[in-house]
């Protein structure tokens, strides 16, 4: 399966935050509250995730709730994509 | 993560979708679309020639061709070959629906689970696809589900309809709350209205439904698209909302 890596799934998320005029810091234990990312950004990138891959990335909700970090957004995804 | 809202207001849509719009209240409402200047792609199973009529008027602004609903595979086709003619699609009307004119106990059972699979898995699947196209391209837009009063009152012979109608009614108001402002979703509620779908209700039912309304007429179509339109198109910030349309004949 075509994977992303974390890198690439970083340049993805700056991209949706770039979209909204935010930055995404490089330290990958910066909070999501305070950057400003939301759940539905998330979701964004997810989607953006699939469709560089052409798989889809479904997944449960109760997953994103320990999602805090910059760092936790990418690990997810990575680790999901793995899992399909 | 949180879930609040978006600062800004979701725009009007431009490029709108809609089901089940070759006959009745769906034909009104890509009608009145197309005059206000919007774009819009049309499907039902069999296109009318009504809708063929609408096609050659406006061939820049409305794209039209059958579908059927319960297709996902030729729903997504439909929606990509819009799109490239159209432009993103960023308004959905989810309006195609089957009618039931049978008590629950003499109702197939493959009937059933046709009505539910038209009226309620159908229009979350269309939902889902767009949703998914708007949010992976960081669009925002406006979500109008058609449903019915009977969702909120009882009706005989309506009852697998009723069932699909309510579900609506109830996924309109939790998809409002999942997609955290960056759509608008709401749902329209009309009372009976005549068209082909209602053309199985006798003349005794329509006359007891006028009699039961304060506004003394049975709902028009064209009464409806105003509401429809204003969903789409009017900034306010109605969101998970069902606006019934009956001239007050359930109140
Ligand atoms: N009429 C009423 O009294 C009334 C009252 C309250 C709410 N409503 C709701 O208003 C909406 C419009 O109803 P209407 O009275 O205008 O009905 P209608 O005249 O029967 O039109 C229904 C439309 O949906 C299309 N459709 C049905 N099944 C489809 C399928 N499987 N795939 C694609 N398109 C399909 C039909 O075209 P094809 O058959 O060619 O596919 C047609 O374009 C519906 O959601 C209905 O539940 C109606």
């Amino acid at each position: 399966m075509n994977e992303l890596s974390r890198a690439q799934i970083r340049d993805l998320m700056a991209q949706v935050l770039g979209n909204q005029g935010k930055v995404l810091p490089g330290d990958d234990a910066a909070e999501l509250r305070e950057i400003g990312f939301r759940s539905l950004d998330f979701s964004e990138l997810a989607l953006r995730v699939e469709d560089e891959t052409g798989e889809e990335l479904n997944f449960d909700a109760p997953g994103l709730r320990r999602i805090a970090t910059v760092g936790d957004v990418l690990d997810f995804l990575v680790d999901l994509q793995r899992q399909q | 993560m949180s879930e609040h809202a978006e600062p800004q207001p979701v725009p009007p849509s431009s490029v709108v979708l809609v089901s089940g719009g070759s006959r009745g209240l769906g034909l009104a409402i890509v009608a009145d679309l197309l005059d206000r200047g919007v774009r819009v792609a049309a499907f039902a199973r069999t296109v009318t020639p009504e809708l063929d009529k609408l096609a050659a008027e406006h061939p820049d602004r409305l794209h039209a061709g059958p579908v059927d609903v319960t297709d996902l595979a030729a729903a997504q086709a439909f929606v990509r070959d819009a799109e490239v003619r159209l432009g993103p699609i960023d308004g959905l009307v989810n309006n195609a629906a089957i009618g039931q004119d049978s008590l629950h106990v003499h109702t197939a059972t493959g009937d059933i689970a046709r009505i539910i699979e038209t009226n309620l898995t159908a229009p979350l699947q269309l939902t889902r696809l767009l949703v998914r196209r708007m949010l992976g391209q960081g669009r925002r837009g406006r979500i109008v589900n058609i449903t019915s009063i009977c969702a909120q009152r009882g009706f005989p012979g309506l009852v697998a309809y009723s069932a699909t109608k309510g579900g609506m009614d109830a996924a309109t108001r939790s998809l409002a709350r999942e997609l955290g402002g960056r759509m608008l979703v709401n749902a329209v509620a009309p009372g009976f209205f005549a068209s082909e779908m209602s053309a199985v209700l006798g003349r005794t039912q329509l006359d007891q439904i006028v009699r039961r309304t304060p506004s003394g007429h049975l709902t028009e179509p064209a009464e409806v698209v105003p509401v429809v339109r204003m969903l789409l198109r009017e900034q306010t910030n109605i969101n998970g909302q069902v606006i019934v349309v009956d001239g007050a004949a359930s109140v």
